[in-house]
């Protein structure tokens, strides 16, 4: 499903050069449920956004679902991560001006849908995520684990192929953490949906099927 | 997208409550401007209806010994064919003090058929005015010799006093006045005599009669082209010698009206320079209020790129949301600005004001399009990865 070939980022500014990641090689299968796990500033973050295509390699080619990315103009690459990829942030990353139900359908709103799809299918996702009793509600009525569903579900609407999760259960207490991490669990069992999760917890690391370690930026399990 | 944009702009709206009020604002004072320009602009092109230049005023205080309307006239007479005979003077008439960008007005009030018209401009002159200042004869005919054997008083009205009056009915022959004592014999076209920017509005002009004479106090003269100080001087030593003891001052008429014009266009011009600060002002406040919102939303905008947005589409996500911020104001604006040639504030056409009404519209939507360009493209330019990490 990805497939990454001796992925290199460098950070460069006027007097420093900064190696982020060192030659990552990786293959991830459709329907896998990938963790990476690595202290802070290992690189982990870079390779998600590498993988999701929000930033580009120094060096490396990145294969998502057989097509090779590196010739993709914004455009295509915008369509590419509105198709196939679906973002869960630590942060949620919600938009507070707008309501649970408006936030759910934005990647819907990029695919031209019309109204009455969006509002069918960003329904569904709620559903899905057990916050269909909030959909009139801003995040910031919201508790954490809310927010974090109504990411997922923002996440899915689109039914896309991939879920990037970028320390989903970050900010969470251990409880609200679990529910998250079941319900991203039972998206990759039963949607078949490829997950591949960044994480400093080993006890939800364990729960994927492989998990990627990385130091300094070198992939060391 | 609309209907998204318009929602994410609802539920800010305490946020962009500042900025609705500053476009507000910023229209009205326009509109105000606009239609003022479109007001002078729209009188400076409406025909002048007379010819200013090689026509000079004298002014004289009439003061002279002479009590009898009689001996008046013939005093008038022989002073007029005196410069009449002067090399380089083309003709000469005696008016009252009311003369083109003097300043000077004359009111009247006029009753037809019961009905009573206030304020029109009343002008004693001579039959040499029509010639003097070239005016443009449109119906009937100009004061004559033969005027005076006539029962009822003769009256020459400007084409805005004529519509005023009869409408698209006939003018010539009509009775005016008190008791149907006057008699429409002539339409002028309307005489720009103020300036260049502002219309004098309903005007007539009589003869001098034995009571009016007295009222006389200027001489124009139409020279011929080359007329030098010499010739003034002439003229001047002439009145001079003719009336003892009376103060002469000769000006030129193209000069009086430069001098208007400039006057008129003062406050135009101060208001310009005020309204283009304000301009300056919220051309600033608006770059300021969007550069700050961008900066403040890089996490959503690396949202947006995260779930598909190109950058162009930020772009012009964030130009669409500054035109319809503005457009909600304009609403606000346009309700105000309608109700002004909705009921005739200030007697102007209503065209002037829906010309000004666009113009107001068009420059607010080229200035805020202006000023969310730059900030709008910054927007795009923002990396998603790096906005993502920094929220």
């Amino acid at each position: 499903m990805i497939s990454l070939t001796n992925i290199e980022k460098v950070y460069r500014t006027d007097t420093i050069e900064t190696l982020a990641l060192n030659s990552i090689s990786l293959d991830i299968a459709k329907g896998e449920f990938l963790s990476i796990m690595g202290p802070s500033g290992c690189g982990k973050s870079t390779l998600l956004n590498i993988m999701g295509l929000l930033d580009t390699p120094t060096r490396g080619q990145v294969q998502i679902a057989d097509q090779p990315t590196q010739h993709l103009n914004d455009k295509q690459l915008a369509h590419f991560r509105n198709k196939k990829i679906g973002f869960i942030f630590q942060s949620y990353h919600l938009i507070n001006d707008l309501k649970v139900l408006d936030n759910v359908e934005l990647p819907l709103l990029y695919r031209h849908s019309a109204a009455k799809e969006r509002r069918l299918l960003a329904t569904a996702a709620l559903e899905k995520v057990g916050l269909s009793n909030r959909i009139r509600h801003f995040p910031t009525q919201l508790s954490g684990g809310q927010k974090q569903r109504v990411a997922i579900a923002r996440a899915i609407v689109g039914q896309p192929e991939i879920i990037l999760a970028d320390e989903p259960t970050g900010n969470l207490d251990s409880a609200m953490g679990h529910e998250i991490m079941d319900i991203l669990l039972t998206l990759n069992k039963t949607e078949g949906t490829t997950i591949i999760m960044v994480t400093h917890d080993e006890i939800m690391a364990r729960k994927t099927h492989r998990l990627v370690r990385l130091f300094d930026g070198t992939q060391v399990q | 997208m609309f209907k998204h944009l318009f929602i994410l702009i609802w539920n800010k709206k305490k946020q962009n409550f500042l900025l609705l009020t500053e476009v507000l604002i910023s229209f009205i004072v326009l509109f105000a401007v606009f239609t003022l320009l479109v007001f002078y602009y729209r009188n400076y092109k409406t025909p002048r209806g007379f010819d200013y230049q090689q026509v000079w005023v004298a002014t004289y205080t009439n003061n002279f010994n002479i009590h009898d309307s009689d001996s008046l006239h013939q005093f008038y007479e022989s002073l007029r064919n005196a410069i009449q005979a002067m090399p380089q003077v083309v003709s000469v008439a005696f008016v009252s003090s009311n003369t083109p960008y003097s300043n000077n007005m004359q009111m009247n009030g006029l009753q037809y058929q019961k009905r009573q018209l206030r304020s029109v401009n009343s002008y004693i002159v001579e039959n040499s005015y029509l010639p003097t200042l070239q005016l443009q004869l449109l119906e009937g005919q100009w004061f004559s010799p033969a005027d005076a054997a006539a029962r009822k008083t003769p009256l020459v009205i400007d084409q805005t006093l004529r519509e005023e009056l009869f409408g698209n009915g006939p003018a010539i022959g009509q009775l005016v006045g008190d008791d149907n004592q006057q008699q429409i014999i002539g339409v002028v076209q309307d005489p720009k005599f103020n300036n260049d920017y502002s219309l004098t509005g309903k005007a007539m002009f009589s003869a001098p009669d034995t009571g009016s004479i007295r009222s006389l106090s200027r001489a124009l003269v139409r020279v011929a082209p080359g007329a030098d100080a010499a010739l003034e001087g002439r003229l001047y030593k002439l009145m001079a010698n003719t009336m003892k003891n009376a103060n002469i001052q000769i000006e030129h008429l193209d000069e009086k009206r430069n001098s208007a014009n400039n006057f008129a266009l003062l406050p135009m011009i101060i208001l310009a320079v005020v309204c283009g600060f304000l301009i300056i002002n919220v051309a600033l406040g608006l770059f300021g209020v969007l550069w700050y919102n961008i900066n403040k939303r890089r996490g959503e905008i690396g949202l947006r790129r995260a779930v598909g947005a190109t950058g162009s589409s930020i772009a012009w996500q964030l130009v669409a949301e500054s035109l319809l911020l503005a457009t909600l104001a304009l609403l606000v604006g346009v309700f105000f600005a309608i109700q002004f040639p909705l009921l005739h504030v200030f007697d102007l056409a209503a065209t002037t004001y829906l010309w000004g009404l666009l113009f107001a519209i068009v420059f607010i939507y080229v200035l805020v399009l202006v000023c969310s360009l730059y900030p709008g493209k910054q927007a795009a330019a923002i990396y998603p990865a790096v906005a993502l990490h920094e929220d």
